[in-house]
């Protein structure tokens, strides 16, 4: 069972979490392998591109044409009688039906076969049809049938697909292309295309050409419109793990070859004295002595390489591996993290950022659907300065009483009563809002009960909850039906409205507009938006009072539209269908122009009212980020809603707290100061914060400063990245990063979703290379969580997309905080760890070896058996550290949850920093000198056993390797804060392993082996005193210096994390949120 | 974002998945396992929990420290230079590789007389045994007794391999340079009488070495008939099969052939030659005196810078003289016995304020 699921998992690690799916495919851009070190695909075998229509071959048209033509029962009736015919003695000749059965089956295939002729004829022009594709840089003509899975294809305009493509980039700016699907669907409208964000960039033939990519991606399905895939492009990493190790592996390379090369020159300069090299008892062969200087210099080089190769940790990368995707199922199955509403889990869709959880700075969050419910509630509207509130509001349910609402304002006049009733039309028509099938059946006469919230289908929540929510004032709307609008008023009447026009809504104008013809021929157009985009339109109407309400809304965090009308004498609707048609059939710029067209008919409105839906704060998402900005991770709210409902938002989720001090890069600012004026402003108060800041560091009291809040807008921002003329495009975004940086938390509001990636980007090439981490739930999402290192899907209402795309999705916003503060903090401590005791334990194993060197003449003979040798990285002490690596945990889950200033202690790669790293260099070389002048002493000239006979090298080597092997693993058992049984089972099991490995290997003359030097060699140490006594004490000494290190660090200068383990071993209860508990 | 209609764009765009249905299969197991919840001993190394252990290595490393330095101290041991490079030397005149055979006596003297069994060694030094090239040189097959590798050694054994075509046995370049010097002792008596001290040859060896690991081709006839077809050694004047007289120590099961093919460690070594039983507990072993060392004197080490020992030794349970073991049993049994005084001091100071800073709470 266990097994199974794991199987299951691991098919399903690339396919973002779809159940169904079978297998994935691999693909591999250009035909690049990828670089090793990533995950090992299986290469596939893809068919060529070759399209077959026809049915047979010149070969197999005989056979396959007859079977074809028997399987009609009446050829094949008569097949029989003829054979029948044949074979017994009947009245008839079996000519007479023979003949004519020959006759319909030839006159058949003649005809099958032409046709078929033509087929072939047909597919061979659709396969040589040429093809552009980009191969070493170059463009190259192919065949289409010629094309393989992998090549990178150049379509030109009007040109038909040869094949399946992915779309990599295109040569417009933004990377969009349209595409027809005529000749798949039959629809002719032009669809809009993105490009793959990590590949528009490369634009020319030499650019795809140093593209090196692999896809991930379902097998071919029906569907014609699902595609899920994932595109992996490698190139420089920024991984500060993974940069780390680099740099280690670089160091610890530059230490062997140097090794290597002290060797070798040590080696022939000791044996320039005469009679070194070749004494009389250790002749050279003829073939040896021959060899060139050079030349025997160069391959004794080699031999110290190959000698001292274990010194780079191999099996470091499959560890890191195994660690990684072995630890990752931890997320997956957290209990904690399973949302019993959805009933779902985490979703791993990447197990390479396990570690960098624990390495986040910058946490971006969209707010709709993750900060927040997205799940929306009709909450107020304000009719003509009159506020009402639907009576009783439970859940997005109302109740069937449909006359309920409460009037705050005095009842209105009768003309107000038309208004009203108008502004609720309005809401009623002006929407795109589907009404599902299946209701429909019965519906229109059925008055519609607690059931149909799912009857409504719309790509916006808002819609519905206008809609749901206007039920509530007595009208329904009912369906669309041959283009007429059906609704059920406040008197039970179906009214129709013909829809003559929709102007659907576009996130640059805001606002979306319908045209209506009511029963008695009126034509209206009513239009919804946001406040900053109908205000400006309206001519009629109490705006003042609407206005007002609309910001208090706003500042309430609800979300606000307004809604106004114009009514339309016949010839006005004439002339805008004119305008309308002409921008329609527009060849060129046509989104321009409708856009104009819009533009124009828009005008001249009568304001109605404004309509209040709240997005209720998800669970616990206040206590999220309060939990995130105490662990040092700076927040940024990215979303497209106005700036006083995102204001809002933030201060309802504590992002934002009453004494923090707001600054405000707002398109109205910028109206009145230039950019540069309020940039400057603003980085000269925050520089006085942190001046002052750095001065409360010393007085210790940096707690209680003044915080700073940065708010700014997309046109802000846009501003702030547009490069300057005179090419110092740099300058503000430098100022506007410095003034970020000293934020404690920034909103951005009315974001395009390009501009949620652009900010991504530009902390993520900041300076300091900051780990960034995007976290949204929407499709607008995908842009910045693909942006950011780690990009987490909140599995939300708004599609799964966003959870698809991301590394890790989860169901709420609140599990954030678990995956960071406890899932993060654990894998940093235990990959770091990882890796620095891989380095440790392999310079502890090399550098005796080349100690030995000086006293072996420089001949690379080796102090361990090849078995030793071996086995060292792949079982003596590999499972140890794997097991630690997945089990670890330095402190309890719930105090890490509890004290999110623990998250600090790790910030910055803490662990894995110069000063760890060479600490834990230092130690192995300590302890390797240990190991090797211990024995060396004890061996030196003197007899260690009762009965005075002598050891050799290879009990030297062994007992130096013994001592090796328990003191790398006590180390880790030292370092190992979380016994469980495993651990247990693991250390002390290997330790066994070791031990008894060695018995049998010294205890059998194995046949296999054409040398036998072990035999023995352990036993006959073991029956030595001194060598326990020896084993012993270097194990001590060795240890002596870490245990050490470790207590004084804890008692002197105890780190967060420290003091939490000493308080709870101590005293209990823990003082670690009191961090100036022990100063 | 203030309406979501850019959600259209959505290529995938399904309705969320329905709750119910696939909750089940996603729900995770709530095993401890997998919750990371598994019960665990979480020890910390504080100084409290330390502070002890650092006491009781040391309690425990000085006495023992003290005890093998004492065992150590108690050994005799004598050391006697023979190389002869000193002109003064009686040996001086085998430098010269013309005097064969060279026979050389050098007189010393026990101060103290040797009680229980003694050994007798013959040290090295500059003689790197532990050269890659020499290490290898050998042919295991050969020396078990198997046949074919007899007659076929290893080529692991080159450039001493074979010699005028006949293959050598024991083939490669330890057997080879084989030490074969030979050494006598002599008690001078109470009247300047010379008498010949008993050395045994055989219990030099490993147990194991002897028996499993050494053999001679396997057969019944006479040791010459079962090595026809191999020739000596280069270096050697003798052939294998006549290392010696006893059959039960000839050929390759010969213990100071054995002794030797077991490769030292470092370039300065000693090697078991010979065992000075002791005779009764009335009389020492060799008491103290003079001895006359009677010296054949065959192998050469002076071409590289090498010198030849003689050593007695008395052996105690742990070996011959060693003072490092004991002295840094007490070094490091004094060290963290120290550290345990300075952890006590700095545990107790720290204490104090973290009270403190409890009550300022």
């Amino acid at each position: 069972m266990e097994c199974c699921s794991l199987l299951r998992t691991l098919v399903h690690r690339y396919c973002a979490g779809e159940e169904d799916w079978v297998d994935s495919r691999t693909v591999y851009v250009g035909h690049r392998e990828p670089p090793p070190g990533t995950e090992a695909y299986i290469p596939q075998r893809y068919p060529d591109n070759r399209i077959v229509s026809s049915k047979y071959t010149f070969w197999n048209f005989i056979p396959k044409n007859l079977f074809e033509q028997f399987r009609r029962i009446a050829n094949f009736y008569f097949l029989i009688i003829f054979l029948v015919q044949l074979i017994i003695d009947t009245p008839t000749s079996p000519v007479t039906s023979g003949l004519p059965l020959f006759f319909v089956i030839m006159v058949t295939a003649i005809k099958q076969g032409y046709e078929d002729w033509l087929r072939h004829k047909a597919d061979n022009a659709m396969n040589q049809c040429p093809v552009h594709c980009v191969q070493h840089g170059r463009l190259v003509r192919k065949q289409s049938r010629k094309l393989r899975v992998g090549d990178i294809v150049l379509v030109k305009e009007d040109e038909t697909f040869p094949c399946d493509l992915i779309f990599l980039s295109s040569s417009r700016a933004d990377g969009t292309c349209h595409v027809t699907t005529a000749s798949l669907d039959g629809e002719s409208s032009h669809k809009t295309h993105y490009a793959v964000q990590d590949t528009k960039g490369f634009h020319s033939e030499e650019d795809i050409d140093s593209l090196h990519a692999t896809i991930e991606c379902e097998q071919p399905q029906p569907d014609l419109y699902k595609f899920v895939g994932r595109i992996n492009v490698y190139n420089d990493q920024n991984d500060p793990v993974v940069r780390s190790m680099n740099t280690f592996l670089i160091v610890y390379l530059c230490i062997l070859i140097s090794k290597a090369l002290v060797n070798t020159v040590l080696k022939y300069v000791w044996q320039s004295t005469p009679f070194q090299d070749e004494p009389w008892y250790n002749r050279k062969t003829e073939a040896e002595r021959q060899r060139n200087l050079l030349l025997r210099a160069f391959t004794d080089f080699l031999a110290f390489m190959v000698l001292f190769n274990y010194i780079i940790p191999v099996s470091m990368y499959v560890t890191v591996e195994m660690q990684k995707l072995l630890g990752s199922y931890f997320i997956a199955w957290d209990g904690e993290m399973l949302d019993e509403g959805l009933g779902e889990g985490p979703l791993v869709n990447t197990s390479d950022l396990n570690e960098e959880l624990g390495q986040v700075e910058y946490v971006f969050t969209d707010k709709t659907g993750t900060l927040t419910e997205n799940n929306m509630e009709f909450k107020e509207c304000c009719v003509e300065g009159r506020v009402c509130v639907p009576h009783a509001v439970c859940n997005g349910q109302a109740l069937p009483d449909a006359s309920a609402m409460d009037m705050v304002d005095a009842s209105p006049g009768a003309s107000g009563r038309e208004r009203e009733e108008l502004f609720f039309r309005a809401l009623c028509l002006c929407h795109t809002i589907q009404v599902k099938d299946d209701d429909e059946v019965d519906g229109p006469q059925k008055p519609r009960d607690s059931g149909k919230r799912s009857a409504y289908i719309s790509s916006s929540p808002d819609e519905v909850a206008l809609v749901e929510g206007i039920q509530r004032f007595g009208f329904t709307y009912l369906r669309l039906k041959d283009n007429y609008m059906e609704l059920l008023n406040r008197d039970s009447d179906v009214e129709r409205f013909e829809l003559l026009e929709v102007l659907s809504f576009d996130s640059v104008r805001r606002r979306m507009s319908v045209i209506v013809k009511s029963a008695t021929g009126e034509i209206y157009l009513f239009c919804k938006g946001a406040d900053s985009s109908i205000f400006p339109r309206v001519i009629e109407g109490k705006v003042d009072q609407i206005r007002s309400r609309v910001e208090r809304n706003a500042v309430e965090g609800l979300r606000t539209l307004c809604v106004a009308y114009k009514r339309l004498v016949p010839e006005e609707y004439e002339g805008i269908c004119k305008l309308l048609q002409a921008a329609k059939v527009a060849l060129q710029d046509r989104d321009k122009k409708l856009a104009e067209a819009y533009e124009q008919i828009e005008t001249d409105l009568v304001l109605l009212g404004a309509t209040a839906v709240e997005d209720r704060l998800q669970e616990k998402a206040a206590d999220t980020i309060e939990a995130l900005q105490k662990a040092g991770i700076k927040v940024w709210v990215l979303t497209g809603d106005k700036m006083e409902t995102a204001a809002a938002t933030c201060y309802a989720c504590k992002l934002f707290r009453r004494n923090t001090q707001l600054l405000e890069v707002t398109t109205k600012r910028l109206e009145e100061q230039s950019l540069h004026d309020v940039l400057f402003e603003l980085s000269k108060t925050v520089l006085r914060c942190s001046t002052s800041l750095t001065r409360d560091n010393f007085s210790g009291l940096s707690a209680d400063m003044q915080d700073y809040g940065l708010i700014i807008d997309g046109a802000s921002l846009s501003l702030i990245m547009k490069p300057r003329e005179d090419g110092s495009s740099s300058n503000y975004r430098e100022l506007f990063l410095d003034i970020c940086r000293n934020c404690s938390a920034v909103l951005c509001c009315r974001m395009a979703p390009l501009q949620k990636a652009q900010i991504v980007k530009l902390i993520k090439f900041s300076k300091e290379r900051p780990i960034t981490l995007a976290i949204g739930d929407g499709a607008n999402d995908v842009s910045m969580i693909l942006e950011a290192h780690v990009g987490i899907g909140v599995i939300g209402r708004e599609g799964r997309q966003a959870a698809r795309n991301s590394d890790y999705a989860i169901p709420k916003f609140k599990h954030l905080k678990k995956m960071l503060l406890v899932h993060g903090h654990f894998y940093y401590i235990r990959i770091s760890e990882l890796v620095q005791y891989f380095f440790y334990k392999n310079i502890c194993f090399i550098f005796p070896q080349f100690l030995y060197q000086f006293f072996c003449g420089f001949s690379q003979q080796t102090l361990y058996d090849t078995a030793y040798l071996t086995l060292y990285n792949i079982s003596f002490t590999s499972l140890p550290i794997l097991l630690y690596s997945l089990m670890e945990q330095h402190v309890a889950m719930d105090t890490l949850k509890r004290d999110p200033a623990l998250y600090r202690d790790i910030a910055k790669n803490a662990l894995l920093r110069w000063r760890a790293f060479i600490y834990w260099t230092l130690l192995g070389l300590f302890d390797a000198l240990v190991f090797f002048f211990g024995a060396y002493f004890m061996f030196e000239n003197t007899t260690v056993t009762s009965n005075g006979q002598v050891f050799g090298n290879w009990t030297f080597g062994t007992l130096v390797f013994t001592v090796m092997v328990f003191t790398v693993t006590l180390k880790l058992a030292l370092d190992t804060h979380y016994w469980t049984w495993i651990n247990h089972f693991v250390i002390w099991g290997s330790l066994l392993f070791y031990v008894v490995f060695s018995l049998l290997w010294g205890g059998v003359v194995w046949p296999f082996l054409s040398y036998q030097r072990m035999y023995y060699v352990f036993i006959q140490m073991l029956s030595s005193g001194p060598a326990w006594l020896a084993i012993i004490l270097l194990v001590t000494v060795s240890l002596l210096p870490d245990v050490l290190k470790k207590v004084l660090c804890r008692q002197l200068w105890p780190s967060a994390i420290e003091r939490v383990q000493t308080s709870r071993f101590v005293s209990g209860p823990p003082l670690g949120s009191h961090p100036l508990a022990s100063l | 974002m203030a309406m979501n209609y850019n959600a259209k764009d959505e290529v995938d765009g399904g309705p969320p998945c329905p709750p119910g249905g696939t909750a089940k299969t996603r729900r995770p197991d709530n095993t401890a396992f997998k919750q990371q919840r598994l019960p665990a001993w979480q020890p910390i190394l504080t100084a409290g929990t330390v502070l002890p252990t650092f006491f009781i290595i040391g309690l425990i490393f000085i006495p023992i420290g003290i005890g093998i330095f004492v065992t150590s101290n108690n050994i005799r041991e004598i050391e006697i230079d023979y190389t002869g490079t000193d002109p003064s030397s009686p040996c001086y005149k085998c430098l010269s590789p013309n005097v064969t055979p060279c026979i050389c006596t050098i007189n010393f003297t026990l101060d103290q007389s040797f009680e229980g069994n003694v050994f007798m060694y013959y040290g090295l030094s500059n003689f790197y045994q532990n050269h890659r090239r020499y290490v290898k040189s050998r042919d295991d097959g050969q020396l078990n007794g198997d046949p074919s590798a007899l007659l076929n050694p290893s080529k692991e054994c080159e450039p001493y391999r074979r010699n005028e075509d006949k293959p050598i046995a024991p083939c490669g370049a330890i057997a080879n340079s084989m030490f074969n010097d030979t050494l006598e002792l002599f008690q001078v008596g109470n009247a300047s009488d010379l008498m010949p001290i008993t050395l045994k040859k055989k219990g030099i060896a490993w147990w194991t070495d002897k028996n499993v690991k050494f053999r001679n081709p396997p057969g019944t006839d006479p040791l010459e008939e079962r090595f026809k077809g191999t020739t000596k050694p280069v270096n050697w004047v003798k052939p294998v099969y006549m290392l010696d007289s006893d059959e039960d120590n000839n050929g390759f099961i010969n213990e100071d052939f054995i002794v030797w093919m077991r490769t030292a460690a470092l370039p300065t070594f000693r090697k078991l030659y010979r065992l000075i039983e002791r005779k009764n507990d009335l009389h020492p072993t060799l008491p103290a005196g003079r001895y006359y060392l009677n010296i054949t004197y065959n192998y050469p080490v002076h071409s590289f810078d090498g010198r030849k020992r003689m050593i007695l030794s008395t052996i105690s349970w742990m070996g011959g003289k060693n003072p490092f073991l004991g002295i840094a049993y007490i070094t490091i049994g004094s060290i963290s016995f120290l550290l345990g005084v300075v952890l006590l001091v700095i545990n107790h100071k720290y204490r104090n304020s973290s009270n403190t800073a409890d009550i300022t709470i």
